[in-house]
């Protein structure tokens, strides 16, 4: 494993039998798992080049005996990693040796539906996609829509600020999470917003959506529900030169039109999906862009004629429109089985998140292919063009020494890019432990600090999921020293009133 | 006012970039010297009376740093005037899509404010139901927090999950964490059209059942308000700025292209026939119904309830109807509703507390808080001003602003009562 985690506690795990005895009289039958061969599963998450048993799983099904997993783990100084569907993608979810996985898969109902206030209350076990189909009869979704929608659970998407295709329009996650039940590692269980619009004081449920697990754990969500738009169409637009296609994007968005989705493909991509699902992508363009645009008929119908003129503007050399919904659902096809067609072309691959100015477009790709000639490796490109989210698959097998390291590096090099080009490390991964040795290239030591004395707030003895999102483990009462100059109060050149 | 002549009585310091914050801010803390954060002050008669005895004045941080439309980003230092940043993204046909109230009518104040004013007391508009927040619209910022360190959050782009989301935390802290100093915030697109159905007549539940029903429709409704018939004040017509009927008004938004938003009135008018018929305000008249409903002017500070404190209580839409009914029946107040029942200002008789009890059981039993936005000094330092969370919650949210401010001496004892040493 190419990153460090924390040090285990030799002293904790010596205990380990007497920490599984304790665990089962909280959470009694099958919800304590401690043999090798049954705790394999859980070893790794999405970001499968990294494995790790824990020391033991504990799957609770009542809040309450979260709370008393934790509190016990609390007194005892164990670590506790949370874990949802296990469908992270940067690592969010790897156990430690010595802590203890805390599942919450048992956590499966959805507790109320409430149309009138348009909220869902559930428990985090539920998945993304069960929460739409649970209202749909209705007219109404979910609108967050990661591509792991069938997989992934309500409670992962809070700890990770979920994305998805929709989010340019729809928001991600935490514009869409009214409030929670948390419990805090020390066992106390707190209730933070509700149905209503807004929380009192501190936006606390905005600081929790994102925190990769590392300041408490949810028990129950109140989310927004939407109305289902009433129709969606989508083009297909080919271009000739990236560049085009990126200038595209930058007019539709400037002409004050925003797309339900505004997805890019490079050609690798479009080659690699085509020969998969036969979705009918034209093979002889750099670059594909599939915009989706939904609401009335009426509008719908009119903005696809803009959208279809501004492309035009910009040099598309093909366009398709769909005309049916199995047309639409066509041109996805391929975009959304993109993964998996490129996991057809090569062994293994490392899928990165990556956000960049939209403007920059041009410049990362062109970036992305020196590195790719650079490391020997083939890259392809799917990009979340209209909110500047890229997902570059770098290809390898890990199978032939050095690869996966030489992969690891081109990953840390586009990212890099993408800080340098005015964007972020991650999108709507993560930072887990795949990106946390990059913090460094986005965030000044200062910066870190103050995330970090936030985390001591909700755990003042780092005992939840250490190890993840931060690359260096302060201790609380050293990030609450002040360094103050003795009492100056001269301010000789400030203007004064 | 009281208020004014405190400022004149200490030192205030203009700061001119992040370095001068840094030095203030860890003098502040050397000093035991608490610091009251001002732009152009039009806010500082919202919250407690603060214990603070210095003023940090950021007007002076007021170049916009980079206005990118393509891009849908504003990067603009804290002491931007928010008129001006506003006239800028309008020259673009943009918007903050939060649709930020202008406090300055309900206060009685001239003047708009400051970007730090903006995002500090996060008091978002009628396009909250469908656009959010201020919290969903600020994407990073750069602050100086208590203990005197510049940080920066967030970054310049909308999908960023990278570090904690202190943005968040940022908006709505009223200057109690860290004191901003530049911000980048999402623009959108200003629709093209607008078009306000109103439903006339309807008692307050009805009204909220009317906005359910309309919000729950596939028709994209982006304002939804109810002025009821009130004899302490004109007419709702009036304030909405169509002819005053003497009638209660109920107010549904459609905006975007205008061969969408004729469509959807169609639909959303046969969705709405059992609560009545319908009339139509057009783009002009529209748009100034709802500037009078998100600035509260049926409650100026100028007009006939102008000496009556106003609450802003935030409650589960659909239940907005009824608590504001009870509200107004019992306290002897006058009430209005957005958000489709989920924001309710209600001004009330005038009393020393407030009627602080009566207000706070009724909005939690509907599952909701209320802060108290007009009152005399004297009531603000009586009465707690924002709503008193549960034990843990509060001992949570303690330890937050100390993560950010351990001296406490940003803005002291504003948000918190008792606070004051």
């Amino acid at each position: 494993m190419a990153i460090m985690m924390p040090a285990s506690d030799q002293a904790v795990l010596d205990r380990r039998d007497a920490i599984v005895t304790a665990l089962r009289a909280i959470v009694p039958g099958e919800g304590v798992i401690d043999s090798a061969a049954e705790m394999l599963p859980y070893e790794s998450d999405g970001l499968m080049a990294y494995r790790q048993p824990p020391m033991v799983v504990v799957l609770p099904d009542t809040t309450e005996q979260v709370s008393q997993v934790l509190k016990y783990c609390f007194e005892q100084g164990i670590k506790v990693v949370p874990r949802g569907s296990g469908t992270s993608l940067s690592g969010g979810a790897l156990p430690l040796a010595d802590g203890v996985l805390l599942g919450l898969g048992k956590f499966k109902r959805i507790r109320e539906i409430d149309f009138d206030n348009r909220v869902v209350v559930t428990e985090p076990g539920v998945t993304n996609l069960a929460i739409s189909q649970a209202v749909a009869h209705a007219g109404f979704y979910y609108a967050p829509d990661p591509s792991s929608q069938i997989a992934c659970s309500i409670g992962g998407n809070v700890a990770e600020n979920s994305g998805g295709v929709h989010c340019l329009k729809y928001g991600m996650t935490t514009n869409n999470v009214l409030g929670c039940e948390i419990v805090l590692m020390s066992g106390e269980i707190l209730r933070i917003g509700g149905k209503a619009a807004e929380n009192s004081g501190y936006d606390l449920m905005g600081i929790i959506t994102g925190s990769e697990g590392l300041l408490g754990v949810i028990t129950e969500i109140t989310v927004r529900i939407l109305q289902k738009p009433e129709t969606a169409r989508a083009l297909m637009v080919g271009f000739a030169e990236v560049e085009a296609a990126g200038e595209c994007v930058a007019r539709i968005i400037g002409n004050g039109i925003i797309p339900g989705g505004m997805e890019m493909m490079d050609k690798p991509a479009i080659h690699a999906a085509e020969a998969f699902v036969h979705a009918g992508y034209p093979l002889d363009v750099e670059a594909l862009l599939i915009i989706e645009l939904d609401g009335p008929a009426v509008e719908v119908d009119e903005l696809i004629k803009r959208v279809e003129a501004i492309a035009q503007s910009c040099g598309s050399t093909t366009c398709q429109i769909s005309t049916s919904e199995a047309e639409r659902n066509l041109f996805w096809a391929g975009r959304k089985a993109a993964f998996p067609a490129v996991g057809r072309i090569s062994p293994d691959y490392l899928c990165m998140d990556g956000t960049i100015p939209r403007g920059a477009l041009p410049k990362a790709l062109a970036r992305i292919r020196d590195l790719s000639a650079k490391y020997d490796l083939r890259v392809a490109n799917v990009f979340h063009a209209g909110d500047g989210n890229l997902h570059p698959l770098i290809l390898y097998d890990a199978n032939q020494p050095g690869e996966i390291e030489r992969a690891e590096a081109f990953g840390a090099d586009i990212l890099r890019c993408c800080v340098e080009l005015g964007g972020v490390l991650t999108g709507e991964h993560g930072v887990g432990i795949e990106k946390r040795d990059l913090m460094g290239e986005m965030f000044s030591e200062v910066d870190l600090n103050q995330q970090q004395r936030l985390k001591c707030a909700f755990d003042a003895q780092g005992l939840l999921n250490p190890g993840k999102v931060f690359p260096t483990l302060h201790r609380c009462a050293e990030l609450g020293r002040m360094h103050v100059h003795a009492g100056k109060l001269a301010f000789p050149d400030l203007p004064r009133f | 006012m009281t208020a004014t002549g405190r400022r004149n009585a200490v030192d205030t310091l203009k700061v001119r970039d992040a370095r001068d914050v840094e030095e203030v801010v860890r003098a502040a803390i050397a000093s035991d010297q608490p610091l009251e954060i001002f732009g152009h002050g039009t806010k500082r008669a919202i919250g407690h009376p603060m214990a603070t005895n210095a003023v940090l004045d950021v007007s002076a941080l007021n170049a916009v740093s980079a206005y990118e439309p393509n891009e849908l980003i504003i990067t603009v230092q804290a002491g931007a005037p928010l008129a001006d940043v506003q006239s800028l993204i309008d020259s673009k046909n943009q918007q903050f899509a939060f649709e930020p109230m202008d406090t300055s009518v309900l206060l009685g104040v001239s003047g708009n404010g400051t970007i730090g004013g903006m995002i500090g007391a996060g008091l978002a508009g009628p396009r909250r139901i469908k656009a959010g927040g201020a919290r969903d619209h600020l994407l990073g910022a750069h602050a100086v927090s208590g203990f005197g360190d510049s940080f920066k959050t967030g970054g310049r782009v909308v999908k960023n999950v990278t570090g904690y989301d202190l943005c968040k935390l940022l908006a709505g802290s009223w200057g109690t964490l860290a004191v901003m100093t530049e911000v980048t915030l999402k623009v959108m697109p200003r629709p093209e059209s607008e078009r306000t159905l109103v439903l006339s007549g309807l008692d307050d539940v009805s009204a909220n059942r009317a906005m359910t029903a309309a919000l729950g429709s596939p028709y994209d409704v982006s304002g939804a308000a109810h002025l009821p018939n009130s004899a302490f004040r004109p007419a709702a017509g009036e304030h909405a700025g169509f002819s005053a009927q003497g009638r209660a008004a109920t107010l549904l938004r459609l905006e975007g292209i205008a061969a969408s938003v004729a469509d959807r009135a169609n639909s959303l008018v046969k969705t709405l026939a059992p609560f009545g018929s319908v009339d139509m305000l057009q783009d002009g008249v529209s748009a100034a119904a709802w500037g009078a409903i998100r600035d509260v002017e049926p409650f100026a500070a100028s007009g006939a309830l102008g000496a009556w404190p106003v609450w802003r209580i935030v409650c589960p839409p659909a239940s907005g109807g009824a608590l504001g009914q009870a509200l107004a029946r019992d306290s002897g107040g006058d009430v209005i509703y957005d958000w489709g029942g989920g924001l309710i200002w209600a001004a009330l008789p005038p009393k020393p507390d407030a009627q602080a009890a009566l207000v706070r059981q009724r909005v939690e039993a509907a599952g909701g808080h209320a802060s108290l936005i007009r009152a005399s000094e004297e009531t603000r330092r009586n009465v707690d001003v924002f709503h008193p969370q549960a034990g843990g919650l509060a001992a949570l949210s303690q330890r937050v602003r100390h993560s950010f401010d351990p001296k406490i001496v940003l803005n002291r004892g504003r948000m918190l009562r008792g606070t004051a040493t």
